[in-house]
């Protein structure tokens, strides 16, 4: 069999162990939800069957084992306890390693195998009964039905509506059909009318019904044979179970095998969506980021040649070129929330292991970002998550006896604000104690002992490496090498971190992230001779500064705009550049975290679709530059970032003071 | 055969033997004399012995129907194993109404129900 289909099996059973763990963890919140059962069942059954059908027959026959005791769930003979519910993670934790070494990486315990399926046996063990466990891991449960292989099918049956008026009994043929194997039946009640309406002789449930069978198609259809013409049926094999080549496409299909048609509205298993490995993205991505380039430099040419026909065609370029670049980075953006979700299992382990009772919810996980930022993300947002468990949320006993409930609460959020994304993850813990970080420091040598820092200042602190307040070490977090790692990952994602807390009512972290990391929509300014870029997401408007009013300002920095007063920089003075003041200026009305600021420019040359490259590591200290881009003639302009220079801006105009040199002539970078 | 029992607080609707398709219009025409009671209503099937899409769906519609209406809507004592294996055969989640007690037995006495028939 070729690789490619082993690699799809690889890729299906992992989403469906995903799966198959949120709705586990679904389950232990409400155990006597039953779709949630059938959810982790077909997951279960899923790895099972196509595992068994590549090859993989370890992963079959020890999946089979966790599927017989899922069965017995669902026919309610078994209760799904958290004693179950843990196993089965850890069970499924076990299938991930057995998928690994399937792969190549690494080696699955065999003993922990044994282990698992030992207690699984404990737990089912005194039910014993009858149709759950038999015959081979591939035959399922259906082997003594018939001969031949073992196949899932998925039936169609939509009786028509005078169905029954003639004696027939839909629910009939569904048990004639369980005759054959294992069924699974679902009743669409969608076209049952309101109850005045409502013809009580008339058939308005249809069917999907997906049976296990080693019988052959004729004998499934054999059962309608008397109401064939009453009725809509289609009988189909499970997408999943098809054989040979058409099983790698089955397995690649997106809406695919028992989850098919089940659960709509998640990103890639949706109908009509194809699957696409990120890597050929991120080429598709360079090249349009290459094609923007190209274009600037045939705007550039076109502006200077006095061709209209090619200044038509090069504006056309321009346009589409814009449009293709739209789709192609949306293409690469991803909900959160399968990110933020993934984080439900480490609180639900943690939880278990500091015996804190902590619940994690979400908000906001419809953000879209850039993928290549998501997958980056994951180990600062577990180190937050961690450190929230270990550090912010107290044990039980202390949250009583701050009059807290004793189930805390861990939020993690997300929201757009221009160019950028918030990830913010909340606890209603016991707070940051600022003295204990600020004593640390002082012990460590990071600050004086008479520094005087602001809250944000101190929580900075932490983020310091080699910092820990923690008392004792945990194997949780506490080693002091949590903090200053994430503000690494965050910062090479040219984002950044701010800590707020409440003392004794919790934390919040929040990470500040580009949407994305390859082209954005700017405009391009001058001051000097140099050229700047500044996001279209954060900039309002652009008036004109007049004399007039400089002179109506008493020599304050302030414009007034519509009635509006705005405090303004003149970016020339903020990078101490030495230029001569144009006759007239332009100020950019900016907006941030910290509100509407102006920013004088000199000039405004347009709109710039600019594709951002990074400055490399000897400008990662500077921090109001973003990036840089090459425009069309192939000259550098830097990326301002907007956030930041305001920040700065108003941290120096309350502080009095400047840090000299913080950015790089332009030429300095190219 | 099928009645409906309509006391100080609640219409009560006994369904004994096999629900299905032969008797669903009189019970349509039963619940809407339930309804429009406009008490509680519940049903007893405690000596029901099948229950068909017929009725299944009727119970589903009427269901909703006294949701929207904020009409309480149960079923009352005993239900047979039986009728909530078909229920759950059919492919249906849970049973269409809510079952007020947890007490599922296998159970059928022959007991004759005699109340006076409203019609």
């Amino acid at each position: 069999m070729k690789d490619h289909f082993k690699e799809s099996f690889q890729e299906e059973a992992r989403e469906n162990l995903q799966e198959l763990e949120s709705a586990l963890l679904m389950l232990n919140e409400s155990s006597e939800d039953i779709e949630l059962v059938s959810r982790a069942f077909r997951a279960l059954h899923t790895i099972k069957g196509s595992g068994s059908m590549f090859g993989f027959d370890k992963v079959a026959a020890f999946t089979h084992h966790v599927e017989t005791a899922f069965d017995e769930v669902r026919n309610g003979r078994l209760a799904a306890t958290p004693d179950l519910i843990g196993l089965t993670l850890a069970a499924a934790d076990q299938i991930e390693s057995m998928l690994d070494e399937a792969a190549g990486k690494g080696e699955a315990d065999v003993a922990v195998s044994a282990k698992i399926l030992e207690e699984l046996k404990k737990l089912t063990g005194e039910l014993d009964t009858g149709p759950a466990h038999k015959s081979s891991p591939s035959g399922g449960n259906t082997a003594e039905f018939a001969s031949g292989p073992v196949t899932d099918w998925i039936i169609r049956f939509q009786p028509r509506p005078e169905f029954m008026r003639t004696g027939s009994d839909p629910l009939l043929l569904i048990r004639d059909l369980g005759e054959l194997g294992n069924l699974r039946t679902k009743a669409d009640t969608s076209l049952i009318p309101g109850f005045d309406d409502l013809d009580p002789e008339q058939c308005y449930v249809s069917w999907e019904i997906e049976l296990t069978t080693a019988a052959p198609q004729l004998d499934i259809r054999n059962v309608f044979i008397f109401v064939e013409d009453d009725c809509e049926l289609i009988i189909e094999p499970s997408p999943a179970s098809l054989e040979s080549d058409d099983v790698a496409e089955a397995a690649t299909r997106p809406g695919r095998g028992a989850n098919s048609g089940r659960r709509g509205g998640e990103a890639g298993t949706q109908p009509g969506n194809i699957r696409v490995p990120a890597a050929k993205l991120d080429v598709l991505v360079g090249v349009v980021g290459q094609l923007v380039t190209l274009q600037a430099r045939l705007g550039e040419i076109a502006a200077r040649s006095e061709d209209r026909d090619l200044q038509t065609v090069a504006e056309e370029v321009e346009a589409l070129i814009g449009e293709l670049r739209e789709n192609s980075m949306s293409m690469r953006t991803m909900p959160l929330r399968s990110t933020f979700e993934r984080f439900t299992r480490l609180v639900f382990d943690l939880g278990r292991s500091l015996n804190k009772n902590v619940t994690l919810t979400f908000d906001g996980g419809e953000t879209e970002l850039d993928k290549s930022v998501i997958d980056q993300l994951n180990d600062p947002l577990m180190h937050l998550v961690r450190n929230s468990m270990d550090h912010g949320i107290e044990p039980a006993a202390d949250r009583l006896a701050a009059g807290k409930p004793a189930s805390a609460n861990i939020q993690l959020s997300a929201r757009h604000a221009g160019a950028q994304v918030l990830i913010s993850v909340t606890d209603d813990g016991k707070g940051i104690d600022r003295e204990a970080v600020r004593a640390k420091a002082v012990a460590n040598g990071l600050i004086s002992a008479d520094a005087r820092l602001s809250d944000s200042e101190v929580f900075a602190l932490i983020m310091e490496p080699g910092f820990s307040t923690a008392r004792e070490i945990t194997d949780v977090s506490g080693r002091g090498v949590g903090m200053d790692v994430v503000k690494r990952n965050v910062e090479a994602l040219r984002g950044s971190i701010e800590i707020t807390s409440n003392p004794g009512l919790g934390s919040t972290v929040t990470l500040r992230l580009p949407l994305t990391l390859a082209i954005i929509d700017g405009l391009l300014v001058r001051v000097g001779d140099a050229r700047f870029v500044m996001p279209l997401a954060n900039t309002v408007e652009c008036v004109e500064l007049t004399q007039q009013d400089i002179d109506s300002a008493n020599g304050n920095h302030l414009a007034n705009i519509r009635g509006e007063i705005i405090a303004y920089v003149r970016l020339s003075e903020y990078l101490q550049t030495r230029t001569t003041r144009p006759d007239r200026e332009h100020l950019m009305v900016t907006e941030t975290e910290h509100g509407r600021f102006g920013i004088v420019v000199d000039q405004v040359l347009g709109d710039h679709q600019t594709v951002i490259k990074n400055l490399g590591r000897l400008y990662r200290n500077v921090h109001v530059i973003s990036g840089a881009t090459i425009l069309g003639d192939g000259t550098v302009a830097l990326i301002l970032d907007l956030h930041r220079l305001v920040q700065s801006v108003i941290r120096n105009s309350s502080a009095e003071k400047r840090e000299p040199g913080l950015v790089p002539h332009p030429s300095a970078v190219a | 055969m099928t009645t409906l029992d309509v006391q100080d607080g609640k219409a009560l609707l006994r369904l004994p033997g096999d629900i299905n398709v032969a008797g669903s219009a009189e019970l349509k025409q039963l619940l809407v004399q339930a309804f429009s009671t406009g008490k509680e209503v519940q049903l007893d099937l405690s000596t029901a012995a099948t229950l068909d899409i017929a009725a299944i769906q009727l119970f589903w519609a009427a269901a909703r129907h006294a949701e929207k209406t904020g009409t309480a809507f149960t079923v009352a004592g005993v239900v047979p194993e039986a009728i909530l294996n078909g229920v759950r055969e059919a492919g249906f989640e849970h049973f269409p109404v809510a079952i007020e007690t947890e007490v599922v037995a296998q159970q059928t006495h022959d007991t004759d129900t005699i109340t006076d028939r409203v019609e």
